[in-house]
């Protein structure tokens, strides 16, 4: 019986070293045979066809239009050379900030993937999973490449590790049509006209401003705006840096300010059951007037036919204290190489093509972004995207915005507190609190 | 011959066993010995903390309200379910017109994954032209009219009609099974002794038909255990945690705050319980098919 058993054993080994005998190099039946050279007529090695090289890229480009015009340059990229091959992997926009870490801790990471610029590349730099990238910003004059405005977005504990792809405006972006029918001809410049607008809105049936904050992120705006433009730039990098408290009185004052807003009933009612495409329809709808957001928006709404200049326009956030330095808190969009990536030279190759006048031109234009790069002419612009284009350069400062400006993990703390203010803003004092609590714990754990 | 039959069957476990290994038992010490740590599932350095993620877990009061929620959950896992799925058999085993039709159309929602399930009742619950505030409002009730998903007072319970109306058709089919199995003779002996409906309800068909409650029972205790895809699509655990179970405070803590050896600590607790609760249904289970042997 046991001289059975060993044979059947012996069998199934055998039997495994056959099959992975064939798994290996196979030669097709109908492969073209080679003759062996003759001594007298020396014969050139054929040439084997080169192989692609495949080639991963993720981003959160997942609507619509940007899953179109992502895959379109990509497309462009794989039929100008042969070298590599780029597959196109995306994932949805809030669903990838989980798993993009996933991948790079699971040691599983894409070629090149698309990230925030800012403390979110910090953290993948802190923990080494990122590929230092300083020899090809220099062998690529990317100094001379990239808007000078925005290059701070490329360097992380001493050296390059994203390139930036492009960026975003921050403002109010309002519906005209609304505004010239609660006969306001003059858009607010400063806070006091600000509320006399959103007072004039509400009397005439019209909510002043809309948000979509059941994802938490768009309410982060109205916080970066309220305490830079009342507390100072300075204190909110502080701030975000675990330097200044949630508790301040500095943060008491701005929230004071938004309660306002919501308890004079300004915001479109239950913004955490509504997204930001929501928050942007009850504006295009002319339910609310207007909404803070990133110049994306202007993406979306000229995806569904909305006129720039006419059905929408953009307001810049209106200056509460004349001695701080306008500015606009927006993300860049970048991309990044994970220190394993097994095919970085693609990777770099395909970023070349990013960066190229033509492709930036197609992806500023379709996604509402303003290009990274000097190469692209500002009259492809359209009337909105050029105000804001123009207003960067008139001397409006960037900053990023707060969950790009802050690690993750405090990240996290603030979006809920946004959200949890806007549920209750009558108990915000409670919140700040219980915020600044889950801020230390945050930073603790990150000092470890 | 024995002997050869139980060296077959070594040998044919090998690789279920390996896979199962793999797939399931490195991974469930791994959460273990990360609950004993300070990792936070990224960074590849990490420092052992003892049992402090547990004594976290313990003075956590987003933790209590997700065992609170839970609690709710199962509770309701227990009523709505078994209750409406029972109703449900009892009416389709009456072999009334279109009874086969009736069934597919409870059993559908089975068929279709809770991530779907979850979107399909974000459109229902949606605020402005969602199907119940457009009956609402219909009906005179804009009071009534609220954000379901964003009100805290609300989010937990609308995510539990949701998971429950999947649950319902799985209910209804194992108790309609469990119907079948009862002999006429007993519901007929009972009739003609003078039994109500309602009599031979209460004291022969409800008492026949305990396997099968016992089991639905059980799998609607363990699935709300379970539940996170449909709180994931629904609410993420949100308004401010009030719709958080303990599989998504895990998740959040784990890959939204970046705390992997907290995550891992809670996932160890959320084990423990399932573990306690999975060793009664056994018990029970053990118990009847004494009782029925």
């Amino acid at each position: 019986m046991k001289i059975k058993f060993l044979r059947v054993l012996a069998l199934l080994i055998v039997a495994l070293m056959v099959l992975s005998a064939c798994g290996g190099e196979e030669t097709p039946t109908d492969a073209p045979v080679v003759e062996e050279p003759s001594e007298e007529a020396p014969v050139e090695e054929p040439e084997e066809p080169a192989m692609a090289e495949e080639t991963n890229i993720v981003h959160y480009y997942s609507g619509d239009l940007g899953r179109k015009d992502m895959q379109a340059i990509i497309d462009g990229f794989n039929d100008s050379q042969t070298a590599c091959i780029v597959t196109d992997n995306t994932t949805g926009h809030e669903d990838f900030k989980t798993q993009i870490l996933v991948m790079l801790a699971g040691e599983n990471p894409p070629d090149i993937f698309s990230y925030w610029a800012g403390a979110r590349v910090q953290f993948v730099v802190d923990a080494g999973r990122l590929m230092e990238i300083s020899d090809f910003w220099n062998e690529n004059d990317l100094d001379n490449v990239i808007l000078p405005g925005i290059q701070g977005a490329k360097d992380y504990s001493g050296g390059v590790y994203a390139v930036p792809q492009n960026y975003h405006f921050t403002g109010f972006f309002y519906n005209p049509k609304v505004m010239e029918a609660a006969g306001i001809t003059e858009m607010p410049e400063t806070w006091d006209e600000l509320m006399v607008a959103a007072e004039t809105l509400k009397e005439n049936g019209v909510y002043a401003f809309a948000l979509g904050s059941k994802e938490r992120w768009p309410a982060q705006f109205w916080f970066d705006f309220l305490v830079g433009y009342t507390a100072g730039h300075e204190y909110r990098a502080k701030l975000q840096a675990g330097e200044a408290s949630f508790a301040d009185p500095e943060v008491q004052h701005a929230m004071e300010l938004w309660k306002e807003l919501v308890e004079k009933e300004y915001f479109h009612p239950d913004a955490n059951a509504y997204v930001w495409t929501d928050a942007a329809d009850q504006v295009a709808n002319g339910d609310a007037a207007m909404h803070l957001m990133g110049t994306w928006t202007t993406g979306y709404w000229n995806d569904n036919g909305l006129v720039p200049g006419e059905d929408y326009d953009l307001l810049p956030f209106p200056v509460i204290d004349a001695n701080i330095p306008v500015a606009t808190y927006g993300p860049v969009d970048a991309w990044a190489i994970p220190s394993d990536a097994a095919s970085a030279d693609c990777a770099k190759e395909l970023l070349k093509w990013f960066l190229t006048p033509d492709m930036q031109a197609k992806w500023a234009l379709g996604q509402g972004a303003l290009a990274a790069t000097t190469g692209v002419d500002p009259s492809i612009y359209n009337v909105v995207m050029a105000k804001a284009n123009d207003l960067i350069n008139s001397g409006t400062m960037w900053i990023p915005a707060y969950d790009l400006s802050t690690p993750p993990p405090n990240a996290e703390v603030g979006l809920n507190m946004f959200a949890q203010f806007m549920d209750d803003p009558a108990n915000y004092v409670q919140w700040l609190e219980e915020a600044q609590e889950a801020s230390e714990a945050a930073f603790a754990a990150l000092n470890q | 011959m024995a002997r050869e039959r139980r060296k077959w069957i070594i040998l044919l476990s090998i690789l279920p066993l390996t896979i199962y290994t793999i797939i399931v038992i490195i991974p469930l010490l791994s959460s273990f010995f990360y609950s004993f740590t300070n990792w936070n599932g990224f960074n590849p350095e990490y420092k052992f903390v003892g049992f402090s993620n547990y004594l976290k877990v313990f003075q956590d009061r987003y933790f209590e309200l997700a065992i609170k929620n839970t609690l709710i959950w199962m509770v309701a896992a227990f009523v709505l379910p078994v209750v409406t799925g029972l109703a449900i058999a009892l009416v389709l085993h009456e072999r009334i017109r279109f009874a086969n039709f009736y069934k597919s159309l409870f059993f559908l929602p089975i068929c279709l994954s809770l991530a779907v399930i979850g979107q399909v009742w974000i459109w229902i619950y949606q605020p402005d032209w969602g199907l119940i505030n457009t009956v609402l409002r219909s009906v005179g009730l804009e009071q009534l009219a609220i954000a379901w998903l964003a009100n805290k007072n609300t989010a937990l319970y609308s995510v539990i009609v949701a998971w429950s109306w999947q649950q319902v058709g799985l209910a209804m089919v194992i108790f309609l099974a469990g119907l079948t199995s009862i002999p006429e003779e007993l519901t007929e002996a009972a009739q003609i002794d003078g039994a109500s409906y309602w009599q031979s309800l209460r004291y022969v068909i409800i008492p026949l038909l305990s396997p099968a409650t016992t089991v639905v029972i059980a799998l609607s205790i363990i699935n709300s255990l379970k539940s996170f895809d449909v709180v994931y699509m629904m609410t993420g655990g949100g308004p401010f945690h009030s719709s958080d179970t303990l599989a998504m405070f895990m998740f959040n803590e784990s890959f939204k705050k970046y705390f992997m050896g907290y995550g891992s600590a809670i996932a160890v607790v959320l084990f423990l319980i399932a573990m306690v609760i999975i060793a009664f249904y056994f018990r029970q289970v053990r118990q009847l098919e004494q009782l029925y042997d």
